[in-house]
């Protein structure tokens, strides 16, 4: 799990859990609205600033977590650039159909979905979950059975894990066959979930009791073991991306990399 | 008794989400391996996406759990490092708002494999929803836009809606289900 690892502590982890999960969803929802290839670009960089400096985790680590990320980048680009519609033909083959239109999307996209990927990276390497929802239910109000049952849940994946390596010994011990290729696939799958399904719920249950029996589901004024506060930091964080936006937004209209600046089509 | 949500059905939603957030991380990479054969074949996978709110209703079968099961998935996705990043729980939130209209317009009372089709249905049209933003997929070229649409839609209902009413089927034979849905006119029947 992510938050096990060693690193060291920077001002990313010192702000308020809810208030970075607030500010990353509408950073999102903001990014959805952005059609201009030069202004995502400047504001991929103003993210990536945070994931190269400010995580606090080594660099080899913070590569090794990228890899999946440029994968996606090309696959998710590659859709567009080959099928998109597109008036200035760069290259034909069969269905392929690459277009100056279609290409710009399709690089938009990859890069929409990079600022996604590094923005939740971001917050994921930044943020350990228990001070997310003890955050959650102070700040936002969450109800607190909500908050102890993931909490409760987060805690019990690695039994689950012992568990199906259980099952798998288990499989092994019984000489269970497996058909080839796809009906193999189903085999697999239904001898692993149903039982691990039904082992979870039937823990899940005990553990439901036993935490009620303990006032989890609990009263709205009880106490907290950890306190989540606001600080100075937060604020840093707010004006970093004021700035840096209206940076990029301004950058992007004065010295454009790339002639487009609307890449919807028509 | 109250007609909410109680700790035990909250715990259990939870946790099948969160079985379900590991397999939706490892349904990414292979997303992405399918993507590089073009022609949206990757599609016919994206159902499995949509199966935790079907899941967890037919479990459960209480009001809630759909939405607070796909956002759950989302949200496990997400902190297990998921190559979509933040935008996992938008998708979560559409997705699993989606079906629960489904499961609310029936009235939280059909528990059948057409009703959790429509719900895996709806949920794949709301993710279409977010990628007409995410992804400009309507300037796609006619052909491959319904090509996507389809198979989407497709995986929708096969998986999600199929696969999951065929989990739960299985679930209720081993008896686990009944330790958490509220007793049926059947049970009473039972004890008589």
């Amino acid at each position: 799990m992510l938050w096990e690892f060693s690193y060291k502590k920077t001002w990313l982890h010192k702000i308020n859990p809810s208030f970075k999960l607030a500010i990353v969803f509408l950073l999102c929802i903001q990014v959805l609205f952005i059609h201009n290839l030069n202004f995502i670009i400047n504001y991929m960089l103003a993210v990536l600033i945070l994931y190269l400096f400010f995580t606090g985790h080594p660099s080899m680590r913070l590569l090794l977590i990228s890899v999946p990320f440029i994968i996606l980048f090309l696959t998710s680009s590659t859709s567009m650039i080959f099928f998109g519609k597109g008036e200035e033909t760069w290259f034909e083959w069969g269905l392929i159909h690459v277009t100056e239109e279609s290409f710009f999307r399709g690089i938009h996209i990859g890069v929409r979905g990079l600022i996604f990927a590094v923005l939740g990276v971001v917050f994921a390497l930044t943020t350990r979950p228990v001070y997310l929802f003890y955050s959650l239910m102070q700040q936002l109000k969450l109800r607190p059975k909500y908050a102890y049952s993931f909490l409760a849940a987060v805690q019990l994946i690695p039994i689950m894990v012992e568990e199906m390596q259980n099952r798998r010994s288990a499989l092994k011990v019984r000489g269970v066959q497996y058909r080839k290729g796809f009906s193999g696939f189903i085999d697999k799958f239904r001898l692993y979930s149903i039982p691990l399904l039904s082992q979870s719920i039937r823990r899940a249950h005990r553990l439901a009791v036993a935490m009620e029996a303990k006032s989890f589901q609990g009263a709205a004024n009880r106490t907290f073991y950890y306190k989540m506060g606001f600080s100075w930091l937060d604020i840093v964080l707010l004006l970093y991306f004021i700035i840096s936006i209206s940076a990029s937004y301004f950058l992007a209209i004065y010295f454009p990399y790339f002639p487009a600046t609307d890449v919807r089509f028509g | 008794m109250s007609k909410g949500l109680k700790l035990t059905d909250l715990l259990v939603t939870v946790i099948v989400a969160i079985i379900f957030g590991i397999i939706y991380k490892i349904w990414g990479p292979l997303y992405g391996v399918l993507s590089t054969f073009g022609l949206q074949v990757e599609q016919l996978i994206y159902g499995m996406w949509f199966i935790a709110a079907t899941v967890a209703f037919l479990i459960i079968r209480k009001p809630g759990v759909a939405l607070l099961a796909e956002v759950a998935a989302a949200h496990g996705e997400f902190i297990f490092g998921g190559e979509w990043g933040i935008s996992t729980l938008l998708f979560g939130i559409g997705q699993g708002l989606a079906a629960e209209l489904i499961f609310a317009v029936f009235r939280y009372k059909r528990f059948d494999l057409f009703v959790v089709c429509l719900a895996g249905i709806a949920s794949g049209v709301a993710s279409l929803g977010i990628d007409y933003f995410y992804g400009y997929i309507n300037d796609l070229v006619l052909w491959n836009f319904l090509l996507m649409v389809i198979f989407r839609l497709l995986s929708s209902v096969m998986i999600a809606g199929m696969v999951g009413y065929t989990i739960v089927r299985a679930l209720e034979k081993t008896g686990a289900t009944s330790l958490v849905r509220p007793a049926s006119m059947e049970d009473y029947k039972a004890l008589e």
